[in-house]
């Protein structure tokens, strides 16, 4: 394998500047990173618990080690609720049967509950396409839909707008008034979402955590729309990813509390919902069908390589979004992904090919605060540092190729040279020849040609010394050197 | 039943185990081990009044920094007072008549609102089990009024089992929701929550609330209601403890009180 392909052209760095160039974006990100970030860190830190992280993760990576055994406990105890439970091994597996469930159904209108999983299979086209009406529910989301753009973080999705951008878009969509103030822009959306929502024959949403023991799914919002999806329709349909369960009703509670606390420093989010299976006959409201997608769509290969197995653990809070000072800059449509920050970074080329989104492990800095905020101490800058392993020498197993060869033979070259001393000094020496070119002026290099054009690009670069520092030490330095004999005898005395 | 076959298949693949040997959970007796209840339960059965005074004094302390309007009525025609008071001064916002709708359980029931809501121009709907037009009556309605089967201290929430005669919808369409919560419900924390819950058969659905809807999606700016009740009015029953009494500390607890003529009135 490990054949060798150009660099693709990046829309990670076209995007990035844009999120830097935005004022709104920075301040909004400053915001968010001092509130959450920070908080997430100082709660950690004086948690009466301290043991809880580090069990919660224990019992993540128990589940994964066993997840058959879990996942069909689970369907198994779903099935007994009246529930329907499908696997999904690919995307469009799952797209396929929430489309059969749909036409089945005779549906006409989709609400959804904000779910990445449901971005990440891309669900919303396959369904549109069939002629049904998909209706994003929370407000950030519905914003994001409205405006035709991609939602950029896990639980703030329109943070890179502004209140006057959401005041015009409202008139231009929902013709109301020109408001820029968020309460009045609020309840315009509540009114016309609860339309939707009462008049929507199915409920779309995500899984936050899924317990096995108990068989239910839980959902956390803030907002009630998850609520309002699950409960008005006649029919649930709930995307999961693979490992977003846990086998016992006792792990629920420690992870859905770090899961909470993660996100948004609550205790508990406004709702918490537990669904099983469909509404009883007696239930005047609640869905006829519940249906949970379990869904592979790549996770499998994450679980077989335990370099990156870790990364399954994540229960999707975001913290790690609000810590990253690459992300408080770019912002998150530079990761170009559902899942955007340090964890999209790992979790985003693991999903859609390493060598596609080679730009995101290169572009974090491996600072390490998304390990140190992780609720479940998840060891993302390893990870990155591993994705870039595979990007430096290609990688079978990913079906990664070496991303950049010039590099490689760069830095073959280099261990050659340092390696056998007589080259290195022939080197050096024909360096400092050829330097002066591009010496100018003011005694630095202002520029380089060719692949090395990138490193004077903001920068200018010392040229090579006309004495190197081992010639220095010698002529300057080497006389004043005790003589060994006399600092022994010091030392004795 | 195949999709699921040839999914765990991979599973177990991945897992480096042989792939076609299923895997049960009796192998692995830790994998959905059992902490001990009855400790907690215990703790929970035994509480005196005194100690769950306490626990209402935390829960009003914490429903407070949720914006939850909880205060503490000594009694049904209290509480009765409290709701009479709710339904008659607050505003409409959807529908142009006021409905209220509550669940079908016996601490609401007693209340007997529609008695002392007569000929206020108000509409009391039951969410009696077999009602086929109950989403229309509950849609209809500004105010639902539910009796939560487990109150948490610790993190000011009510916990709703969907049953018969009590629906999901009831605390989530209208515009306002109103608990009332029997302290002798009450818990102090999640733990204690999860051990009551594990011990009753759960049901195929139920929802912790703790507080009323909310989103701060436009700049990062707090707003309540955004699909749920834009507000939560937590009425905690709890009939006067006579040994010590307790200060909450917590302004606006005895606020139902002063509502106490006017319902009595209504009531003659």
């Amino acid at each position: 394998m490990s054949k060798t392909t150009p660099i693709p052209p990046s829309d990670y760095r076209t995007a990035a500047a844009a999120g830097i160039a935005s004022p709104r974006l920075q301040k909004s990100l400053q915001g968010i990173q001092n509130r959450f970030g920070k908080g997430a860190m100082e709660f950690w830190a004086k948690m009466d618990d301290q043991e809880l992280r580090h069990r919660v993760k224990e019992s993540r990576m128990n589940t994964l080690a066993h997840l058959d055994i879990v996942l069909a406990e689970l369907a198994k105890n779903i099935r007994a609720r009246g529930g329907q439970v499908y696997f999904a091994a690919t995307a469009q597996d799952a797209i396929d049967y929430t489309l059969a469930v749909a036409k089945k159904n005779n549906v006409k209108r989709v609400v959804k509950g904000k779910s990445m999983t449901s971005a990440e299979i891309a669900i919303d086209p396959a369904l549109e396409e069939a002629g049904i009406e998909v209706v994003e529910t929370d407000l950030g989301e519905y914003i994001i839909q409205l405006a035709g753009d991609k939602p950029s973080h896990i639980i703030a999705p329109c943070i890179h707008l502004d209140r006057a951008q959401i005041g015009q878009l409202f008139t231009d969509k929902l013709g109301i008034d020109y408001s820029d103030d968020p309460p009045t822009l609020t309840m315009a959306a509540r009114k016309a979402l609860r339309e939707k929502m009462l008049g929507a024959e199915m409920g779309l949403t995500g899984c936050n955590l899924a317990c096995a023991e108990t068989g239910h799914i839980s959902l956390v919002s803030n907002e009630g729309n998850i609520r309002m999806a699950t409960t008005m329709p006649d029919v649930h349909v709930a995307l999961m990813g693979m490992e977003r369960v846990v086998a016992t009703f006792d792990e629920h509670r420690e992870t859905l509390q770090l899961l909470t606390r993660g996100a948004a420093l609550q205790k508990l989010s406004t709702y918490v919902s537990f669904q099983g299976g469909p509404a009883a006959l007696t239930d005047p409201d609640g869905p006829r069908e519940f249906h949970l997608v379990i869904i592979d769509n790549g996770r499998s290969k994450i679980l077989a390589d335990p370099e990156f197995r870790e990364v399954l653990a994540c229960i999707r809070c975001g913290a790690c979004l609000n810590i990253c000072p690459v992300y408080g800059k770019i912002g998150g449509h530079a990761y170009d992904s559902p899942y955007c920050g340090p964890i999209g970074a790992v979790v985003t080329p693991l999903l859609d090919g390493i060598n596609k989104h080679a730009d995101l492990c290169k572009g974090e800095t491996l600072c390490g605060a998304c390990r140190d905020v992780c609720p479940v101490e998840n060891d993302l800058p390893r990870m990155l540092a591993a994705l870039r392993h595979k990007l430096a020498y290609g990688s079978d197993r990913w079906n990664t190729s070496q991303h950049n060869p010039a590099e490689a033979y760069a830095f073959a070259l280099w261990k050659l040279l340092v390696s056998h001393p007589v080259l290195y000094r022939t080197s050096l020496w024909f360096g400092k020849l050829f330097q002066w070119p591009f010496v100018r002026k003011n005694k630095m290099i202002g520029s380089l040609a060719g692949l090395a054009t990138g490193w004077t690009k903001d920068r200018d670069l010392p040229p090579l010394a006309g004495q190197t520092f081992a010639q220095l030490w010698k002529k300057k330095y080497a006389a004043r050197r005790p003589n060994e004999s006399r600092a022994q005898s010091k030392e004795a005395s | 039943m195949d999709s699921q076959q040839t999914f765990l298949t991979t599973i177990r693949k991945s897992l480096g185990l042989p792939p076609t040997e299923e895997r049960s959970k009796t192998t692995f007796p830790g994998l959905f081990r059992q902490t001990n209840k009855a400790e907690i339960l215990a703790r929970i059965r035994q509480r005196t009044p005194q100690e769950l005074d306490k626990l209402v004094g935390i829960l009003l302390s914490n429903a407070k920094d949720l914006n939850i309007s909880a205060s503490v009525v000594a009694s049904r025609d209290e509480a009765a007072a409290a709701i009479v008071h709710l339904v008659k001064t607050k505003n409409l916002e959807f529908t142009p008549t006021k409905h209220v709708v509550h669940h079908d359980h016996p601490d609401l029931n007693a209340l007997q609102l529609w008695k002392c809501l007569e000929g206020e121009g108000v509409t009391i709907h039951t969410t009696f089990g077999p009602d086929r037009q109950l989403r229309e009556k509950t849609i209809a309605s500004f105010i639902g009024i539910t009796a939560p089967a487990i109150g948490v201290a610790e993190s000011a929430t009510i916990i709703q089992l969907t049953k018969p005669g009590q629906p999901r919808s009831t605390s989530l369409v209208p515009s306002i929701h109103i608990a009332v919560l029997d302290r002798k419900n009450l818990v102090a924390d999640l733990a204690e929550a999860y051990a009551l819950l594990k011990e009753m058969a759960l049901p195929d659905s139920f929802v912790c609330i703790s507080g009323p809807s909310k989103t701060a999606d436009i700049e990062a700016t707090m707003v309540h209601g955004a699909h749920g009740p834009r507000e939560l009015h937590l009425l905690v029953l709890s009939p006067p403890t006579n040994e010590i009494a307790i200060d909450t500390g917590i302004p606006g607890t005895e606020e139902p009180v002063a509502f106490q003529e006017e319902y009595l009135q209504c009531k003659k």
